[in-house]
């Protein structure tokens, strides 16, 4: 899948394309409106990656110009350090697919990239197995042979994050950040994830054994498939 | 003691020293002049009585050496001649007295010339009297028209300076009233002029609005200064943490290294929360937010509980929702969100284990209240002053805290116009109050 990074921060761009290379994607850059522009113009991307804020103009001009164009599913995600509740509404109904405000982990922008495949080429087999368990992202589910696995919302929405980003150490602070939003002043370094995997592991581990869920002693947990 | 008061009061008090003078120097000269023109007269009846010893009926009295007196119809004047022990150089002096004397039962008071002369080789005393009843009723009009006067005078005064000053002055109590107590916020100060022709007050006007001004326009700076410095900040923080991140992929780091990283990401993730929270007070300040939504205060209430459901059980907080109406305001919702989540955030993180929260809330006419009490270490008082001022932060169990959760919910509520009451006894809990007032 290839991806076009439209970012004016060189730096930032190189850490974002190293990241997805590394998952596996193509990875383009424009730094400004105009390069990015000629380059939609150009080729079709599965994802754009728009940075709001551009030495040349809005990002915003970008996105209508690319829901001007015809047959076109390049998939947008928004990448601001305008963090405006506006910004946020005013690009979902431009047509953005989705928001991320700056800082932003890559895992998360990672999951995101998953969640919106997913929506979008409604992929043959909407579940991932993972040593026998069936996480199916559409409902909301994990199943064991046709049988349910009972999990909380969060709990659902914990071992998913981590399967997504399988094989690599997600942090307590990242995972709150994903379960709970971008809550203001909320406790990062407070154990309370800390019950909610200890309940996962609890139901999980009642079906299958699960010594490839790993808590990475003081930083977080780790699924290594 | 107000500044109109006291002007009367000073003005009254002045005029009424001035009367009681003028009328003390009238009363006195009165006394005087009218004595000397007494004095005057008998002085000449004086003469007149030595001019005429030689003949008629003094001189028969002078004659038998016996005492003469005289009193004219109305008995006010009198002559009267004594013979005294023989002198044979008299003085020639005249001496004035005020005695009373008493005529067939009836006091009179008199003006008396005493004189002592030689006539035939005999010493009479000459005492002529004149009756000075008039002058010293004369007096006593002028003490009742004095004081008459003064009370007329007190009362004109003191009304027509209280409604003078009230006139004069009522440019400045707006002023006060107007820039000065009601300005809470040097954002919204209202720099119309107020009507006066005082050109005192229009200087004290002109200078407040131009301190105002001053003080606004810092505000403004400091306010474009943290934003600008904070926006600026998050695509750096972005850069170190997305760079982080790639580290972290690399597998041949070692665990000690890696755990720095991780070390690094957290301590980045908290410069992130710190100035997301600098940029929404200063965005809620410069009233970047709008209040277009209709807020169901008690369902927000309903959601920041589901939200933070995991930590009241971890806590073990027993937490009661007592509230009894649907209430809404207009405002904004995230905002409000937002506050009520960091007061509820508070009491819990602010709670000993195994403790409460409870959520009561009130009707009354002018007013809407919401109480989130807690049961926890609470605060004397130098603390809750000290609450809502950024970066303060008092001592929690939990490792991270910013001190910008109550800055948050004062930049919120000043937003919205919703006072904030904290009430908190120490070892037994902090009651935080919201109160909407219902004309908005």
């Amino acid at each position: 899948m290839n991806v076009l990074i439209v970012e004016d921060e060189k730096g930032l761009a190189l850490e974002v394309d190293e990241f997805l290379s590394h998952e596996g994607f193509t990875v383009e850059h424009a730094r400004t409106k105009k390069s990015a522009e000629e380059k939609i113009f150009v080729n079709n991307y599965d994802f754009i990656l728009l940075d709001l804020g551009l030495p040349d103009g809005d990002g915003f001009g970008l996105l209508k110009m690319l829901k001007g164009l015809e047959k076109r599913e390049d998939a947008v995600i928004i990448l601001t350090a305008r963090g405006a509740v506006d910004d946020r509404v005013l690009g979902l109904e431009q047509g953005a697919d989705d928001y991320l405000a700056k800082p932003f982990s890559l895992s998360e922008l990672l999951a995101r990239m998953h969640a919106i495949t997913r929506r979008k080429h409604r992929l043959e087999s909407n579940d991932i197995n993972i040593k026998g368990l069936r996480v199916n992202i559409q409902n909301r589910t994990v199943m064991f042979n046709d049988e349910r696995i009972n999990l909380t919302k969060k709990e659902f929405e914990i071992f998913n994050y981590l399967v997504l980003n399988k094989n690599r150490v997600i942090s307590r602070t990242n995972l709150t950040e994903h379960v709970w939003g971008d809550v203001l002043e909320i406790n990062s370094d407070s154990n309370f994830v800390d019950v909610h995997v200890k309940n996962l592991r609890k139901k999980l581990s009642q079906y299958i054994p699960i010594d490839w869920f790993e808590t990475v002693r003081s930083i977080g947990y780790r699924i290594n498939i | 003691m107000k500044l109109q008061v006291k002007l009367a009061l000073y003005n009254t008090l002045t005029k009424v020293a001035i009367i009681l003078f003028t009328g003390l120097l009238i009363l006195l000269s009165i006394e005087k002049i009218s004595y000397n023109h007494i004095e005057v007269r008998l002085e000449d009846s004086k003469e007149a009585t030595l001019g005429r010893l030689s003949t008629g009926e003094i001189n028969n009295f002078l004659n038998s050496q016996k005492e003469y007196t005289d009193y004219n119809i109305l008995r006010e004047e009198f002559i009267n001649i004594t013979p005294t022990k023989y002198n044979p150089n008299p003085s020639n002096e005249i001496k004035f007295s005020t005695e009373s004397r008493k005529v067939d039962n009836d006091v009179q008071i008199y003006r008396i010339l005493s004189h002592q002369f030689n006539f035939n080789g005999h010493t009479y005393l000459l005492q002529i009297g004149e009756a000075i009843e008039s002058v010293e009723e004369l007096k006593s009009i002028i003490k009742k028209f004095t004081l008459l006067v003064l009370f007329i005078a007190l009362v004109l005064t003191l009304i027509s300076d209280l409604v003078f000053t009230k006139f004069l002055l009522a440019p400045f109590y707006k002023i006060i009233d107007r820039k000065l107590i009601k300005v809470n916020d040097p954002m919204n100060f209202d720099y119309e002029k107020i009507k006066t022709t005082t050109q005192d007050f229009e200087m004290l006007d002109d200078s407040i609005s131009s301190l105002m001004k001053k003080i606004s326009n810092l505000f403004i700076l400091e306010k474009q200064f943290i934003a600008n410095v904070s926006h600026e900040l998050l695509t750096p923080i972005s850069i170190i943490s997305s760079r982080l991140e790639n580290i972290l992929l690399h597998e041949e780091l070692s665990e000690g290294s890696e755990n720095k990283m991780h070390a690094s990401l957290k301590t980045l993730n908290r410069l992130k929360s710190i100035i997301n929270s600098l940029l929404l007070i200063s965005k809620v300040e410069n009233n970047q937010f709008n209040k277009a939504d209709v807020v169901m205060l008690a369902g927000v209430i309903k959601e920041i509980h589901e939200e933070l459901e995991d930590r009241i059980i971890e806590k073990q907080l027993k937490f009661t929702n007592h509230l009894k109406y649907i209430y809404s305001i207009q405002g904004n919702r995230p905002l409000i969100h937002t506050l009520l989540f960091n007061i509820i955030n508070n009491a819990i993180k602010y709670n000993y284990p195994k403790g409460s929260i409870t959520i009561i809330d009130e009707l009354t006419d002018e007013v809407y209240s919401i109480s989130i009490t807690d049961t926890g270490p609470g605060m004397d008082q130098k603390q809750i002053e000290n609450a809502f001022n950024r970066f303060e932060k008092f001592d929690t169990d939990e490792k991270e805290s910013y001190g910008l959760g109550l800055a948050i919910v004062k930049s919120i509520t000043s937003f919205h116009n919703i006072k904030v009451k904290v009430d908190s006894v120490k070892d037994q809990g902090t009651s935080v109050q919201l109160i909407f007032n219902r004309d908005e």
